[in-house]
């Protein structure tokens, strides 16, 4: 429900996955299997004395500061940045409008979504049933989307639960005047398993 | 209103949310590979201003490192393959979370109004209550597990007693109607061959 973009998470695990996988075959190849060992011999001192030598380059005159490493850190210092933005970006997409429309040319109609919210959490916040329940407005591609996700006691069917919350979404259909797209998630989780068994009814 | 578009743009709506409620964001896993990198470069990042300002090394100095990398032949084989195939395992994880879908325990439930995603959780215990009590079965001898298509009871009778079994297979099917759920689950019944002193 939130906008966590998730092929970006994706990416990002295959491309260090795949990262591990080549180091780990070459070390592996290094070690026991004389085609890799060989062409690793040959070159692994050149390009190290290759970079070693450019190191030594870039050393500022007169001072032992080598502007190499310095390029190093910065590098670093950028991915470190991206990586910190990458886990900040996660989750994220609740959003305080509900509706907005121009309804005449001279002003616009705002609902906020606190008033949705509220309406549907009262009407379904007495039911036993519910061990616990939450209202809350996400943006899903320039959508709002009411998701109400409820917590049910243990052995209650979810198909009451869910016409319960349907009843109170169309209580609120009927207040605005139109339909807003909503999601019920009918949960157990850790709540549910230490609450008391409901009555067979 | 409720002009077609509008109707088209819902649905689609709604099945990007399906899409998501019903399996993993890979977020943990994503983020826990952005920490762990975080963490090595900050290191890398540390040694080499160590190195700079010729203080020494917390555990190599980058020189070292490098050189080491040139040297890898001279380093114990056991070490090395130790380390790649590490390296190699870890790898094969990482993919395998990446590539795989990673459903959620998780069903949809047809709904006239907005859309209803429903943990198995529920949807098993549930089924055991309603099992439990068609059977004459004591609660805490029902287990029911609930998997992508296949919801299954197992009833341990109260040894001497019978369990009803019709009952109990009448009841789940119509229980698992009512809740008209996406895959559907298909109902399997089992009843152990021995009973339970005492329950």
């Amino acid at each position: 429900m939130n906008n966590t973009n998730r092929v970006v998470n994706r990416v990002l695990v295959a491309v260090i996955g795949v990262i591990f996988l080549a180091v780990g075959a070459a070390l592996v190849g290094i070690a026991s299997i004389g085609a890799v060992r060989d062409p690793y011999v040959e070159n692994a001192r050149d390009v190290h004395g290759a970079v070693t030598g450019w190191l030594k380059s870039t050393t500022v005159a007169q001072t032992s500061i080598q502007w190499g490493w310095i390029l190093v850190l910065a590098v670093i210092a950028v991915l470190v940045i991206l990586l910190i933005v990458f886990v900040a970006r996660q989750g994220h997409g609740h959003h305080g409008t509900l509706i907005r429309e121009e309804t005449s040319p001279t002003g616009t109609t705002v609902i906020d979504s606190s008033v949705a919210e509220s309406a549907v959490q009262q009407d379904i916040d007495g039911n036993t049933d519910f061990l616990a329940s939450r209202v809350s407005t996400y943006r899903v591609r320039g959508v709002s989307v009411l998701k109400v996700s409820v917590t049910c006691r243990r052995g209650v069917s979810p198909r009451s639960a869910v016409t319960v919350v349907q009843h109170s979404l169309t209580g609120l259909d009927a207040l605005l005047g139109r339909e807003i797209p909503a999601l019920i998630q009918v949960s157990g989780g850790f709540r549910a398993r230490v609450a008391p068994r409901t009555r067979t009814r | 209103m409720s002009e077609p578009s509008t109707y088209r743009r819902t649905q689609s709506t709604y099945r990007r949310i399906l899409r998501r409620e019903t399996h993993s964001p890979r977020s943990v896993l994503a983020i826990t590979v952005a920490v762990v990198l975080i963490l090595a470069l900050l290191y890398l990042g540390t040694e080499i201003v160590l190195a700079m300002i010729g203080t020494r090394a917390l555990l190599a100095a980058p020189l070292d490192m490098l050189d080491a990398l040139a040297h890898l032949d001279d380093a114990p084989d056991g070490l090395v393959v130790g380390v790649g195939v590490g390296l190699l395992l870890i790898g094969a994880l990482l993919i395998i979370g990446a590539a795989t879908p990673g459903r959620r325990g998780r069903h949809q439930m047809s709904t006239e109004r907005g859309l209803a995603v429903v943990d198995d959780e529920v949807i098993a215990s549930a089924l055991a209550r309603h099992a439990a009590h068609a059977g004459d079965v004591d609660p805490d001898n029902t287990t029911v597990s609930v998997s992508r298509r296949v919801a299954g009871v197992h009833l341990v009778p109260t040894s001497g007693t019978r369990i009803r079994r019709d009952a109990v297979i009448s009841t789940v099917a119509e229980q698992l109607e009512a809740f008209d759920l996406t895959p559907s689950l298909e109902p399997r019944i089992v009843v152990a061959e021995r009973g339970r002193v005492g329950a």
